[in-house]
């Protein structure tokens, strides 16, 4: 998790931009989340419904925020 | 004979009304994330200014320390879950620590921000910045609070092996801090 903010720091700091930067920036938050979300949170092996709503939030709100985004490149 | 296995689900972690305060909030943070998004649609231009304004680097630091934080507190149950009552202290101790940098370098990006008379109606960029990193704080102080508290009757010696319910409702409350945030860092400081 430590390598993943390093290199959206890296990114940030070169200062790139396009649909590929974001999708990479966006999937390296969903990956740190969903570690958070399992190993941190210890939510592996409890009742799916409490893993779909906690990944499931996740997921909407990177895909709202690629969708936008992607929409406004 | 037939052999029929039943895995039963395990329970979430700590006091299910923390959970649904979870849930909320998490709601609450994703409209806002999302509106920050769909706001900055309509204002490309002053989003993308702006945001460059913004010190990646604390930034960066600040989501090392909550990361870092999370971490002891996954050790703090750890060892709360074999009785290691001082070792359970010890790691919240950590983790309190961890929290109090982010307050202290938030404090400082603030402390920046006011002095060149920023504020939340200085533009659309900078009333989403300070409102959401605002409201964040907000939480990891309460986050802070609520360890604290554990810490307290951890000492008292609340909390076993067989009876660590409010540890990891602290736990979890944290961990929805730290989740908020690695969301929020690459939202409003990166992505452009």
């Amino acid at each position: 998790m430590m390598l993943l903010t390093l290199s959206t720091y890296v990114l940030g700091k070169m200062g790139l931009t396009g649909i590929t930067v974001v999708l990479l920036l966006l999937l390296t938050t969903l990956i740190k989340g969903g570690l958070i979300i399992r190993d941190f949170m210890g939510l592996q092996g409890v009742s799916l419904l409490w893993r779909v709503i906690m990944y499931g939030w996740l997921t909407v709100v990177c895909l709202a925020i690629g969708i936008t985004y992607i929409i406004s490149i | 004979m037939t052999n029929d296995i039943n895995i039963e689900p395990k329970l979430l972690p700590g006091d299910l009304a923390i959970w649904f305060f979870i849930f909320m909030e998490l709601l609450v943070f994703g409209i806002f994330f999302i509106v920050y998004a769909v706001m900055r649609i309509q204002n490309i231009e002053i989003f993308n200014q702006y945001q460059l304004t913004l010190n990646r680097e604390l930034g960066a630091a600040n989501t090392l320390l909550l990361i870092t934080s999370s971490y002891f507190v996954v050790r703090a149950v750890q060892a709360i879950r074999i009785n290691n009552v001082k070792s359970c202290i010890y790691w919240l101790y950590a983790a309190l620590a961890g929290g109090m940098g982010f307050l202290i370098l938030k404090s400082f990006e603030y402390s920046d921000k006011f002095s060149e008379g920023i504020n939340l109606s200085t533009n659309i960029f900078y009333m989403f910045y300070l409102s959401l990193t605002m409201f964040h704080f907000l939480h990891v102080v309460l986050g802070m609070l609520i360890l604290f508290a554990v810490v307290l009757k951890a000492k008292g010696g609340a909390y076993t092996a067989q009876n660590h319910t409010g540890v990891e409702t602290g736990a979890s409350y944290w961990h929805m801090v730290d989740l908020v945030w690695i969301v929020l860092f690459p939202l409003v400081y990166i992505i452009r």
